[in-house]
């Protein structure tokens, strides 16, 4: 559950290397040299401290490990001190109370779901337009979806690093078997959710491995993202005006997806780590997960450990249209009580920042989609494979809907994580669940939203 | 009175550092908490005074009062074996004088480990694929999955943890026990049982009293095991009341109403407390 990389990966020599090449050959001029100048004179021994707690782990956590690494590496005027906390729950309840008593960082990555959560609990501080051209950005540098996920009552409250949509994987080999594969060995077209379950029955009866795998087990996200999506692409929110929206849909929809578990097309009670061995050890037709995981299957396809050719496509269109849901990490800077950060020091995190947006093909590479334009509409990254293979996503995305107990990890998405995944273990009907969820997350919804 | 005033100054002096962190640790806080939950506040600030909304609100809450029950279950899954399993295992203790040692020292151990490392133990046996507890019953079962093995298999985690603390007790008592009993009751030709029964039991009532009290509020006050074996899953059917609180105070943000858990629930385990204790006691007198 708490996972949204945990398979331990690192970046390896080669690409660390060129990172850092390519890190070194953009110092130039740049900003580093900018933030030199602009740092009061204290000396290039005593550089600006920036201390940032971030939730990335696994193969996100690595490559950010090597952002810093590089950025450290690359002028001497801002330090970057970066921890890493578990992500999930326990992130963001440190990040708040440590913020609310003037003990936060001066920088955090945080997720752009979160931002309604955040930036209006007080825990953000906002960062003024002035300050982002200090350091060369801009808000057109980003892309517009993103950019408006960062900004709260008017005003902007985080700096985007990239989306990373919910994508359907497939294992060639299998599917293939399952006569499921054009000429070209691309996944035919699947439109309707009868074409996907029957698609996944196929697998299952030509290789004897089930169709799809996801998470599954209690407290798993997953399901609560994919029932997102499908409720957008039938055109329901699951919250509307401060009531659930989502109507006889919301069961009949968990109900499709419980499905493909009761049937046996896939394993129920799968945690996140099992989950994704299943696909990659070859034994699941397809995997319903974000794009996160491209770096595994990259690295084991360059290691030759994968075994089998994959593919990557967006969500297919299973209803209405092909809605898919999605998150943006972005950074962000913790208001931190009365302790306000100086400008100097401001302007220290921004410059980094400011770094990682410009470095972020590094970024693209862990399979997100950057959300600085200059890197994502790059010729670069759009051919980069197989992001290329999925960049359709970005058109169809939605997001967790606004509101104070929403976003990642969030309080509504705790409790649906809780009663979502019981229908998929026989555990509760599709109905049931909902209802035990509704009758708790309906305190939130009423609630006034907390200024911590 | 002179006399007087000379032992109660050394007293208040000794009383003095306890009644100090008492104050500051316990009371205060408590009185806090009490205030708190009297008004509409977040993690760090208070926007309303509610009166008793909170308490209004949590009278219907459906949550609260299931989350209450599954306190229960665990109480009574756990309060009985541990209660009587560290009498049995303080009696087998205490009647093998060259193993006994060693068995104090092995029953006793699992109580040293922190809740971490114990989970972490509880878990690795329980894996669904790969535990020994699957392996030696020929399954697959993922039991803190499971509805109805779930609470089960938390309540025989820390009835494996704990219960040294138990017979600790229970062995402090035994000792207690002056031996010219047993050889007075041996002349007479009594053995055996009837011994336990005779002499033993009564004499050991007292601490089997405190130890009840004492386990009864320790099995309420769970959250650990349940928080870190089975997040209270599923379905929040093992989810027990101080983890309720939990989430309310800190992934909800509402610290007023977690405060109104927090003192109803100390209100309900002192009436508890007292009730068992009352019929314990009613219990001793009547022997």
């Amino acid at each position: 559950m708490k996972y949204l990389c945990n398979v331990d990966r690192t970046v390896n020599g080669k690409r660390r290397a060129l990172l850092r090449a390519a890190g070194l050959a953009a110092l130039g001029p740049g900003l580093a040299a900018r933030a030199l100048a602009d740092t009061p004179a204290r000396g290039a021994s005593t550089p600006e401290i920036v201390r940032m707690w971030t939730l990335l782990s696994g193969g996100d956590g690595a490559r950010m490990r090597a952002l810093v690494e590089e950025f450290n590496a690359s002028q001497r005027a801002v330090r970057v001190e970066s921890t890493t906390l578990k992500w999930g729950e326990p992130f963001y309840t440190k990040l708040i109370t440590a913020t609310v008593v003037g003990a936060g960082p001066e920088l955090a990555t945080i997720h752009l779901s979160r931002l309604p959560n955040l930036a209006g609990g007080g825990v953000l501080r906002p960062i003024a337009p002035a300050e982002l051209a200090a350091v060369g950005l801009a808000g057109g540098d980003f892309l517009p979806r993103q950019w408006a996920k960062s900004q709260y009552a008017g005003r902007t409250f985080a700096v985007p690093l990239d989306q990373h949509p919910l994508v359907l994987y497939y294992n060639k080999d299998l599917v293939g078997k399952a006569g499921l594969l054009d000429r070209a060995g691309k996944l035919k077209p699947i439109e309707g959710i009868d074409a996907l379950t029957e698609a996944f029955r196929r697998v299952r009866e030509a290789t004897g491995k089930p169709g799809m795998t996801m998470e599954s087990a209690q407290s798993s996200y997953a399901i609560w993202r994919l029932w997102l999506s499908l409720l957008a692409q039938q055109g329901l929110p699951v919250v509307a005006d401060g009531r659930f929206a989502y109507g006889a849909a919301g069961a009949a929809t968990l109900g499709r997806i419980a499905a493909w578990f009761n049937a046996g097309y896939a394993t129920p009670g799968m945690d996140y780590p099992a989950s994704t061995s299943q696909f990659m050890g070859g034994n699941a037709g397809f995997m319903i997960n974000g794009v996160w995981e491209v770096p595994e299957l990259v690295r084991g396809t360059e290691k030759g450990t994968l075994g089998f050719d994959y593919g990557i496509v967006p969500l297919p269109k299973l209803y209405g249209n092909a809605s898919a849901w999605a998150d943006s990490h972005g950074f962000a800077l913790p208001a931190n009580g009365e302790r306000p950060m100086t400008p100097a020091k401001a302007h220290a995190v921004l410059a980094f920042v400011a770094y990682v947006a410009r470095h972020s093909m590094g970024w693209a590479e862990g399979g997100h989609i950057p959300a600085y334009r200059p890197v994502a509409e790059s010729p670069e990254a759009l051919a980069l494979q197989p992001n290329a293979q999925y960049a359709e996503a970005a058109h169809n995305v939605v997001y967790d809907p606004d509101g104070w107990y929403m976003g990642a990890a969030g309080p509504l998405e705790a409790i649906a994580s809780k009663f979502l995944p019981a229908p998929l273990a026989g555990q509760l009907t599709p109905a049931d669940a909902l209802r035990r969820f509704e009758a708790e997350a309906v305190r939130l919804l009423r609630k006034r939203p907390p200024l911590y | 009175m002179p006399a007087r005033r000379r032992e109660t100054m050394p007293a208040l002096l000794m009383l003095a550092p306890f009644l100090a962190v008492f104050l500051l640790f316990f009371l205060v806080p408590a009185i806090q908490t009490f205030y708190l939950s009297l008004t509409e506040s977040s993690l760090t600030r208070t926007s309303a005074f509610v009166g008793l909304a909170n308490y209004a609100t949590l009278v219907q809450d459906p949550s609260f009062w299931a989350s209450l029950g599954n306190t229960f279950y665990f109480a009574l899954l756990t309060v009985p074996p541990l209660t009587i399993l560290g009498l049995l295992m303080a009696l087998l203790v205490d009647r093998f004088t060259r193993a006994g040692p060693w068995l104090q020292g092995a029953y006793f151990l699992p109580f040293v480990l922190p809740i971490s490392v114990m989970t972490l133990i509880a878990d690795w046996m329980l894996q669904p694929s790969s535990g020994i507890v699957n392996h030696l019953l020929g399954m697959q079962r993922a039991w803190f999955a499971d509805v109805h093995w779930a609470m089960p298999m938390v309540a025989i985690g820390t009835v494996w943890w704990t219960v040294g603390f138990n017979m600790l007790m229970f062995l402090a008592g035994l000792r207690n026990i002056p031996r010219e009993l047993y050889e007075a009751a041996a002349l007479d030709g009594a053995s055996g049982f009837a011994l336990f029964r005779h002499i033993t039991w009564p004499q050991l009532k007292p601490v089997a009293g405190t130890a009840l009290v004492l386990q009864l509020i320790a099995s309420l006050k769970v959250f650990g095991q349940t928080y870190i074996m089975t997040t209270g899953g599923p379905y929040n059917t093992t989810r027990v009341t101080l983890h309720y609180m939990y989430e309310t105070a800190f992934t909800q943000s509402d610290a007023g109403y977690a405060a109104a858990i927090a003192t109803a629930f100390v209100v309900i385990v002192v009436l508890l407390s007292l009730l068992q204790g009352w019929v314990a006691r009613r219990l001793g007198g009547s022997s």
